[in-house]
């Protein structure tokens, strides 16, 4: 079984809610997780929940990075911080993988100086996965978009093994043969965009073993054109970031109107298995969390707010992509573009 | 008398043989106060066989189970023979009991069982329900407090004097409650007044209420029962357990129970490495899941440091923890060979059972107790119900 170390005192609602998270995994699953944190609050907690102490163990780590902190400030005062201690764990083989739902920067830091990047990589990836409209049969209902925070700006290159790595996460995780893969641009035509993203799309569509769909349209991203979207850092942060705020907003709306007029409640509660649908659909819990791919070993960062569920899916998904050998496929991509 | 001749006579057969001077080794012996009883008292569903009463058509069909069909909590089996033999080992008697609150038809299913377990008992005692649904008494049927507390009482009024006590029990019903009473009881610790007024609140049998006042005036104080250990079965917090002291302790499951016991000073190492072995090899648990469950009780304090970091060593030698992986290719045991050139001498226990004890410093809240148990429904540590 994968050893999976877990970042416990990274996230809003750390070490609770990641403590339970793991405890909840311990008892329906036969992984093994680490909690890397303060060994003394972690037992505090893992007292108050059910759990299974055969599969669970703690390495202390006495400092944390908060989640307000300048990350590399943060991990240049904090040796011993508990993402630092994770990174170093996975990188000397003690663990299969890490999860953290803590500070993103510090996160992209630690692993960065840990890790070692795949031969050929010029920069890493932070992918999200988010819900799109479109089924396919046979598919989960998941997108991927990379990068969305780990580079801010790069070049054609970047783009098109961003491309390559996104795809070998799609086929082995969500079990897709052959992944549509687009570039997000302001048109679908080929001569769109900056010079980056023009390179960018002919390298993509002379690219043997990726099936390149073209320019992908930001009114297209939730349809689902593609499994796998890339784009540089900056553009995926805000596109990421705008498709959470439109969920939040539909709920605050959708409640806010029950309050003010009862016509409106019962409009609201005939259509309130359609929002909850939506609701689940747009639940970040669900999905756990979405990788760093690049490195030769495996990081999943889970969302800052994550709820115990939402650990407790990023722990199952991290070892399902240890399983399926996520970072020896993107290698063998990686090479078979070299 | 000169000095030299003070030591020649203290010298064995100095006088020519006319008095005979004892060995170091049977003066030593001697003086070694004989071997008190130990008494292990065991709950038998969900602590000793993985009953199966969740469902009421999985009751239903527990009476008509064969000896074959039942089946044992994982290490159990292990760790009752291991008690039995170090017991047999240190020439001292170690009694084991089994109480349970099945009614008496079923004695025939559940001795045949510990006989195919090769588990040697010397009592089992169970509840009978029939005279409660003669008398259409139907609330009495699922009360287990009175019932047990009324037999443990019983037992202990016959048991040899100075027998030190471990009990067993689970996290579904109220063996913590019992059995915290029952050692506060014996120990003097909890008078007469408030353990009527805890049983009146517990709501058990009035009947009962006066057999085991009367008891509990005959029964010797002495702070006989060393620990309690509740079987997590059902996976109930182990903090929800506070409330009734450091004696008792929640396991996950017997390697945890023989790592605690063996603290006690009532199971070597090798015993231990036994229970371990048969939790791999039977259950399908893996040394990892052995060591995490280790590092579990020590985070825990239920295991004092010092034993935890000796017993890891051995356990990781006897090839039934994971190890750690410091020391490279070579086998531990080579390498400690290699550096300090010789075995190590046994360790001595870190209790010894006829060292008599400081004073029990468990106080259990029992206000809190049963105000969490009724408020749960009778469900240990105030679990909502």
């Amino acid at each position: 079984m994968p050893v999976i170390a877990v970042d416990a005192m990274g996230g809003d609602f750390a070490p609770d809610e990641i403590v339970k998270g793991v405890a909840r995994a311990s008892l329906t699953t036969t992984i093994e997780c680490l909690l890397v944190g303060h060994e003394g609050r972690i037992q505090a907690v893992l007292d108050s929940v059910s759990y299974n102490p055969e599969h669970i163990s703690i390495n202390h780590a006495a400092e944390m990075v908060g989640m307000d902190e300048s990350p590399k400030e943060a991990l240049r005062a904090k040796r011993e911080a508990s993402i630092a201690v994770g990174a170093r764990l996975v990188a000397a083989g003690k663990a299969d993988a890490l999860v953290s739902a803590g500070n993103t920067g510090a996160c992209i830091i630690a692993c960065s100086r840990h890790f070692r990047t795949i031969k050929g990589v010029r920069k890493t990836a932070l992918a999200s996965v988010y819900p799109r409209q479109t089924e396919y049969p046979g598919q989960d209902r998941l997108a991927l978009l990379l990068d969305v925070g780990a580079t801010v700006r790069c070049d054609a290159l970047d783009l098109v093994q961003f491309a390559i790595m996104g795809s070998a996460y799609a086929r082995r995780v969500s079990k897709v043969t052959r992944p549509r893969v687009g570039l997000l641009n302001m048109g679908t035509e080929e001569f769109q965009g900056d010079e980056i993203l023009t390179e960018a799309h002919r390298h993509l569509k002379m690219l043997a073993g990726i099936d390149f769909v073209g320019n992908i349209e930001g009114n297209d991203v939730a349809k689902g054109r593609a499994d796998v979207i890339v784009c540089e850092g900056l553009l995926g942060n805000v596109v990421l970031k705008l498709i959470e705020g439109i969920a939040d907003v539909v709920t605050d709306v959708a409640s806010n109107a029950v309050k003010r007029r009862v016509v409106w409640r019962l409009g609201m509660a005939l259509l309130s298995r359609g929002i909850s649908e939506i609701t689940h659909l747009t639940d970040y819990a669900k999905y756990g969390g979405a990788p760093l791919l690049g490195f030769e070993n495996l990081f999943l960062k889970a969302h800052g707010r994550s709820t115990a569920s939402a650990i407790e899916n990023a722990v199952k998904v991290a070892a399902k992509a240890v399983r399926d050998g996520v970072p020896q496929e993107v290698t063998a991509g990686i090479q078979a573009v070299r | 008398m000169t000095v030299w001749s003070n030591v020649l006579a203290r010298r064995p057969g100095a006088d020519g043989g006319r008095t005979r001077v004892m060995p170091r080794r049977r003066q030593r012996a001697a003086r070694r106060p004989a071997p008190v009883t130990i008494i292990y008292r065991w709950d038998l569903d969900k602590t000793y066989l993985k009953s199966d009463f969740e469902s009421l058509r999985k009751m239903m069909r527990m009476p008509f189970e064969r000896a074959e069909d039942k089946v044992d909590e994982p290490g159990v089996v292990a760790l009752i023979r291991a008690l039995k033999a170090t017991a047999r080992n240190e020439g001292r008697a170690a009694l084991v009991y089994f109480i349970s609150a099945s009614p008496p038809q079923m004695g025939r299913a559940i001795r045949d069982k510990l006989a195919l377990d090769g588990v040697e008992t010397d009592g089992i005692v169970f509840k009978d329900q029939l005279q409660h649904l003669v008398r259409g008494r139907f609330r009495y049927l699922r009360e287990q407090v009175g019932f047990k507390l009324a037999e443990l009482l019983k037992a202990r009024v016959d048991a040899p004097p100075g027998a030190v006590e471990f009990l067993f029990g689970d996290d579904w019903e109220s063996d913590p409650i019992i059995y915290s009473l029952y050692a506060d009881v014996i120990a003097g610790s909890l008078d007469h007044e408030a353990l009527g007024d805890i049983l009146v609140r517990l709501r058990i049998d009035p009947a009962r209420l006066v057999e085991i006042k009367a008891l509990a005036r005959r029964v010797v104080g002495a702070d006989a029962v060393r620990r309690i250990f509740i079987n997590l079965e059902r996976r109930t917090p182990p903090g929800r357990f506070r409330p009734f002291g450091a004696r008792l302790v929640p396991t996950f499951n017997y390697f945890q129970t023989a790592l605690v016991l063996h603290e006690e000073g009532v199971l070597p190492v090798a015993a231990v490495v036994e229970v371990g072995r048969s939790l791999i090899e039977r259950s399908a648990y893996t040394r990892e899941g052995l060591r995490n469950s280790l590092d579990d009780l020590g985070r825990r304090s239920h295991v004092e440091p010092l034993t935890l970091a000796a017993l890891r060593r051995d356990l990781e030698e006897a090839g039934i923890l994971a190890t750690s992986g410091g020391f490279g290719a070579l086998p531990r045991r080579l390498w400690r060979r290699l550096i300090w050139g010789r075995r190590r001498r046994h360790r001595r226990p870190v209790h010894r059972l006829e060292e008599p004890r400081a004073a029990s410093t468990t106080v259990v809240e029992y206000q809190r107790v049963v105000d969490a148990w009724l408020a749960s429904g009778g469900r240990p540590g105030g679990e909502p119900a």
